[in-house]
């Protein structure tokens, strides 16, 4: 018997067929790479990453009667590794840019243009969105961009986060700013986006001494915007501009800590003996992770997150640990609401 | 407005039939005011509604009759010699469409010597030139005032002329027979897609309506060919689940003395009828929905 011939397309045109329609499917009407004239550039002013140098500096020279004159050389400086690899293999990542007019506006990638132009390159490697990223895409670009670079300052770094978030809540309802949302957002870890919060609503002088670049660290920054009282607050802030460490900085915490806990036993000894009948005992439980919840879930509240600092030490495995972190969240709520009771 | 385009860069395939009868159901079943428009310098869309004539000057190639509108005596018509065909937008003249022997149906012709010299450009800048200018024809607001639709039948090339068309199109339909080298040429025309695509704004896609399996036969081949590519779920979610059998009632009514000239004149028993009216039904959904 013989066997009936059967016909097929090529394996090879099948896949180009549908890796055709994958990209188009997946890809359309968000970007395009391209080469693009250097000539073709405009900067972004609103970039959060306060750059002094401009295009101008870079393709005609520094002005030293300019006022930033001494600001724009050493950012020079700084560009020129970044030229010497441009010059010998170009530029790795492209840049992201969108149509504006004539003009393609740089999203993300102003060093790289700076530097190709030190580098006397005419053209540089783009990839362009089709249309202009509307505020928060915007705004996300130019974090995932800023947040790979080591050179930002932390107030730079929390002014992405802030526009970021400002972004946000203008093309969405506006909603609490908690950390959950943030790791969303930005895909940065739970304790870091925590960190950002308690940094974004930090007490005045705290935040100036950020904005002078005085406190460089997150972590510590969160740290002391965790400390309430405005005359030991101030202390750590100067004892963190000299130079303490975390840890330094976290035993200042527990000190402050265990003062005002000596201050609240105090006075809820003198209300065990006014109102005993009045307590509710709490339970006890044998599982860590029930007592991890309630406290996870209490910091998840936005009042109550300028303490999570306190808890990141925690190991939630250890029974006795978490016992005394429960503990530590009865007082912490007993100061936030007794106040208000 | 909608303007939807058959391409495919293999010849023979059945573009131009197919192009026909979009143009025919839109303006004789749904009673569309459309514009049909000759991309292809073999002018054989054109040549089912107008009597083209033979360029003296170039006697291999195809022109355009005189427009019944002309009028030699009209002063202001003076600059122009009373041709036109839709290869006028590559020479910064005005276009004027014919009027056909079905209603609301107009034609822009093509013309062969001057679409093959759009074609032939090869220059970065004058390719960007020839690339647009369909585009801003169809953009103006004269064209979408006067017509709901345009059908554009185009070259089998991948050249300047079918760009322009995939830069100017809402929506393309990529007939093809179900053999070795016409389906070769999808992968041609879903390159042109994919180009086009990455560079368009959300806001305008440009839709492929999909792969309309055309001139169709009960073949080992032909099924076998179609089932390939069905049986690919990226690939199959674009082949029509309609298509057009090898007839020779399509060819039949191509010819002058056809009667009647359209497959939408038809008894409505009529096989090819049916046929026709449930394949364009299905393209027409696919784009209007």
């Amino acid at each position: 018997m013989t066997k009936k011939k059967r016909f097929g397309v090529s394996t090879a045109l099948t896949r180009g067929l549908s890796e055709t329609i994958h990209v188009v499917e997946n890809n359309s009407g968000t970007f395009r790479n391209v080469v693009l004239p250097l000539s073709r550039i405009e900067l972004d002013p609103d970039n959060p990453r306060k750059l002094a140098l401009n295009l101008t500096d870079v393709r005609i020279g520094l002005n030293k009667q300019d006022p930033l004159y001494n600001q724009k050389l050493g950012e020079l400086e700084r560009l020129k590794e970044l030229m010497a690899t441009i010059q010998s293999s170009g530029v790795i990542n492209p840049i992201v840019v969108y149509k504006r007019g004539e003009l393609y506006r740089v999203v993300a990638g102003e060093r790289r243009c700076l530097a190709s132009i030190l580098a006397s390159k005419h053209e540089i490697d783009a990839r362009v969105f089709n249309e202009k990223p509307r505020g928060f895409e915007l705004k996300l670009v130019q974090w995932i961009e800023n947040t790979a670079r080591e050179d930002l300052t932390l107030d730079e770094r929390i002014e992405n986060v802030r526009d970021l978030l400002r972004e946000y809540q203008q093309q969405n309802n506006p909603t609490e700013v908690t950390a959950s949302l943030l790791r969303e957002l930005t895909g940065l870890s739970l304790p870091q986006a925590t960190y950002y919060v308690v940094v974004l609503n930090a007490p005045a002088d705290l935040k100036a001494a950020i904005s002078k670049s005085e406190i460089r660290s997150l972590d510590k920054a969160a740290i002391l915007a965790g400390i309430e009282r405005e005359d030991l607050r101030q202390q750590a802030i100067e004892a963190c501009i000299k130079g303490s460490s975390l840890k330094e900085l976290r035993q200042m915490i527990s000190q402050q800590r265990d003062l005002s806990k000596k201050q609240k036993q105090i006075s809820l000894q003198d209300k065990q003996t006014r109102s005993l009948s009045r307590r509710v005992n709490m339970g006890s439980t044998g599982q860590v992770a029930v007592v991890k919840e309630i406290v996870d879930a209490i910091l998840g509240q936005a009042r109550y997150q300028k303490y999570v600092p306190i808890f990141s030490a925690i190991d939630w495995a250890h029974v006795k640990h978490s016992a005394l972190a429960f503990r530590q969240l009865v007082d912490i709520l007993e100061r936030e609401l007794v106040g208000q009771i | 407005m909608k303007i939807i385009a058959f391409v495919n860069n293999k010849g023979g395939v059945g573009k131009t039939t197919c192009s026909k009868i979009m143009a025919e159901y839109l303006s004789k079943v749904k009673k569309m005011s459309v514009l049909g428009i000759d991309f292809d310098p073999q002018c054989n869309f054109s040549h089912q509604y107008l009597q083209m004539e033979i360029d003296p000057v170039a006697p291999e190639g195809l022109i355009p009759p005189i427009h019944p509108d002309y009028n030699p005596e009209d002063l202001e018509e003076m600059d122009w010699e009373g041709r036109s065909s839709i290869a006028e937008i590559f020479y910064g003249q005005g276009v004027v469409p014919y009027p056909t022997y079905i209603e609301n149906l107009d034609l822009a012709p093509g013309h062969a010597e001057r679409l093959l010299a759009a074609e032939s450009v090869r220059k970065t800048e004058v390719v960007e030139k020839v690339h647009k200018q369909l585009a801003n024809f169809l953009n103006s607001e004269d064209v979408r005032a006067a017509y709901d639709a345009v059908i554009i039948d185009t070259a089998p090339s991948k050249g300047p002329l079918t760009i322009s068309v995939m830069k100017a199109a809402t929506d393309i339909v990529i007939p093809s027979v179900m053999e070795e080298q016409p389906v070769q040429g999808i992968y041609g025309m879903l390159q042109l897609w994919m180009q086009e695509s990455l560079i368009r704004e959300k806001s305008r896609p440009l839709n492929l309506v999909g792969i309309l399996p055309n001139m169709f036969k009960q073949t080992r081949l032909h099924k076998d060919l179609l089932n390939s590519l069905q049986g690919n779920p990226a690939i199959n979610r674009y082949i029509l689940p309609v298509k057009l059998n090898q007839r020779i009632v399509y060819a039949e009514v191509d010819s002058e003395e056809a009667n009647p000239r359209s497959i939408f004149d038809f008894p409505d028993d009529h096989i090819a009828k049916k046929e026709a009216l449930e394949a364009y039904q299905h393209i027409a959904e696919r784009i209007y929905s």
